[in-house]
């Protein structure tokens, strides 16, 4: 899947769960960039894009994520 | 030995001055005489448990070693992490723990008609080891999952468990923010340097002046609650409240602005928790060092094995890690239930999806909409209600504290009310939230750098001066038992 699909797909998910777009989608963005993206709403965003991409993740997959490009390369490598 | 001791001063103002002369010229250096002076600080304490303290230094700094060894070999590391976490939580469950399981044991078994007595065993809690085994846990557990890399200097990483400044009470510091301090050489800086002092400042009167002041008025309410009227429970409950909070955020300044003399910046441990309007808000103001800590491995894996349970799946995962934090606190069920009741106030949140708004009250401005002053208080009035829990010995004395405010002369006037040191300690509790308040938006509650330096220096003389008329001594904190 192209890069920039799956960044759009991670926005309307962040945008659905944040309920704002106050952000801007770059490979260096970070959880901590992003209003009310804390460890309370992380497990409902990620929850939503296991489903949007029909994949699984792991605890370690998480603990690995950077940002927003180690986010998408993880969900590359799984599709 | 207090940071607000005379013979803590004694200590340090020379480790200071060696610091900063003849160790200033190598990280090495400076690493050593503060590793020294750390053992020292903890020996001094309680020198009994020091071979525990260098045990638990050595066996986490190889474990952590074997586990980025076996970086090929998934199943190894999992194993040598395991050990890590046994011997962690187990030294944790044996000398804080072994007494409270043990005679819920039997008491169980009671219940079920089997009499049985008991003889519990006499174990000394050593000092400081909820805060030092936290951190090496959350040491080893970084490494497993590759956050960071294991540290290969023993003496780097003896520093980042030991250091003297949090090794009692915290925070509970990471890695990740604390070993690249370690890893460099310090050099001095007047601005951080003076900003430790104010913080200093701030924690003594937080602690000497305010909690001090609150306990002998919540403490005599506390003792004889059965004698006492409605109102003056409630405002037993209030001042205890503050007691409690003052107490360890005192303490945290104390240390954060130590270590910032040393140039090491520990992370911020209390950010004006009372200026919250919903309990989510409020445990990312509190103890943010633990709260942190349970969020990241205890909350994390834990809700991430529950997502497929979508909202319940969280919220048992809140409740599940809230119990855990009273329970950290100490070997009682009341820090149980103080947890879980912690746990339950989240559960509107959860529901209302209003969990992730996190605002500094009123930004801007000075005063908050009416709104937001109810739901301060509410909120306030909710804390204050499980705080009883934390202060009573057992549910049932804390069941029993509340029922009695709900007696008849709840409305009647307080006991002692008019009575000099309530009226002025009402009034230094106005003064402290005040100054709170007003820096609700900086990094500590007393930076006061942007002051001129006629209103910085007025400040401090009336600080100095409400230390000095109305401090009181204690050489103890509530937050030391844990």
């Amino acid at each position: 899947m192209e890069t920039l699909t799956i960044k759009e797909t991670i926005s309307g998910v962040l945008e659905s769960t944040l309920e704002h777009t106050n952000f801007e989608m770059h490979d260096e963005l970070t959880a901590k960039d992003v209003d009310g993206w804390d460890s309370l709403s992380h497990m409902i965003i990620i929850t939503k894009i296991e489903k949007a991409f029909n994949i699984k993740f792991k605890l370690r997959d998480l603990n690995k994520l950077k940002n927003m490009g180690s986010l998408v390369s993880v969900i590359q490598s799984k599709i | 030995m207090v940071f607000n001791s005379i013979k803590f001063v004694v200590f340090v103002l020379p480790v200071l001055f060696l610091y900063w002369s003849f160790f200033k010229k190598s990280k090495v250096a400076q690493n050593v005489l503060l590793l020294a002076s750390s053992l020292f600080f903890y020996a001094w304490a309680d020198w009994r448990f020091l071979f525990l303290l260098i045990a638990s230094i050595i066996i986490n700094y190889y474990l952590a070693l074997k586990i980025r060894k076996e970086v090929d070999d998934e199943a190894k590391q999992r194993r040598f992490l395991y050990i890590g976490l046994v011997f962690n939580v187990g030294l944790l469950l044996y000398f804080k723990y072994f007494n409270f399981f043990y005679e819920s044991f039997v008491e169980l078994i009671n219940v079920f008609g089997i009499t049985s007595s008991y003889t519990t065993l006499s174990i000394l809690l050593p000092l400081g080891i909820s805060f030092f085994t936290f951190q090496t846990l959350g040491y080893l557990i970084d490494v497993y999952n590759e956050e960071i890399d294991p540290s290969h200097n023993f003496l780097e990483f003896s520093l980042f468990v030991a250091y003297f400044p949090k090794i009692l009470s915290g925070p509970i510091e990471r890695a990740t923010k604390m070993m690249p301090q370690i890893q460099e050489k310090r050099a001095f800086s007047y601005e951080l340097f003076v900003d430790g002092l104010r913080q200093i400042l701030w924690g003594l009167f937080a602690k000497i002046v305010i909690a001090e002041n609150c306990a002998t008025i919540a403490n005599p309410i506390f003792n004889n609650y059965e004698d006492q009227s409605g109102s003056t429970l409630i405002l037993g409950a209030f001042f205890y409240a503050i007691q409690l909070y003052a107490d360890f955020s005192g303490y945290s300044n104390m240390a954060i602005g130590l270590s910032k003399l040393f140039g090491i910046q520990l992370m911020r441990n209390f950010a004006t928790p009372f200026f919250s309007t919903n309990i989510s808000d409020f445990w990312r103001k509190w103890h943010i060092s633990l709260t942190t800590w349970m969020m990241d491995y205890v909350f994390t894996p834990l809700s991430f094995s529950l997502r497929s349970y979508q909202k319940n799946g969280l919220i048992i995962s809140i409740i599940a890690t809230f119990v855990l934090v009273g329970f950290w606190h100490g070997a009682n069920w009341t820090f149980v239930f103080y947890g879980l009741l912690h746990g339950i106030y989240f559960i509107p949140l959860v529901y209302s999806g209003k969990m992730n708004t996190s605002e500094i009250v009123a930004k801007g401005k000075f005063f908050p909409s009416i709104i937001e002053f109810i739901k301060m208080l509410l909120l306030f009035i909710l804390i204050m209600a499980t705080d009883i829990f934390f202060r009573a010995n057992s549910i049932k004395e804390a069941i029993n504290y509340i029922i009695s405010i709900f007696s008849d002369d709840i409305f009647s006037i307080p006991q002692g009310l008019f009575n000099s040191n309530y009226l002025i300690t009402i009034f230094l509790i106005f003064i402290f939230f005040f100054i709170e308040w007003n820096n609700r938006e900086k990094k500590h509650d007393f930076e006061i750098n942007n002051y001129n330096i006629f209103l910085r220096w007025s400040s401090y003389v009336f600080l100095f001066l409400l230390i000095l008329f109305f401090g009181k001594s204690s050489e103890t904190f509530i937050y030391f038992q844990f």
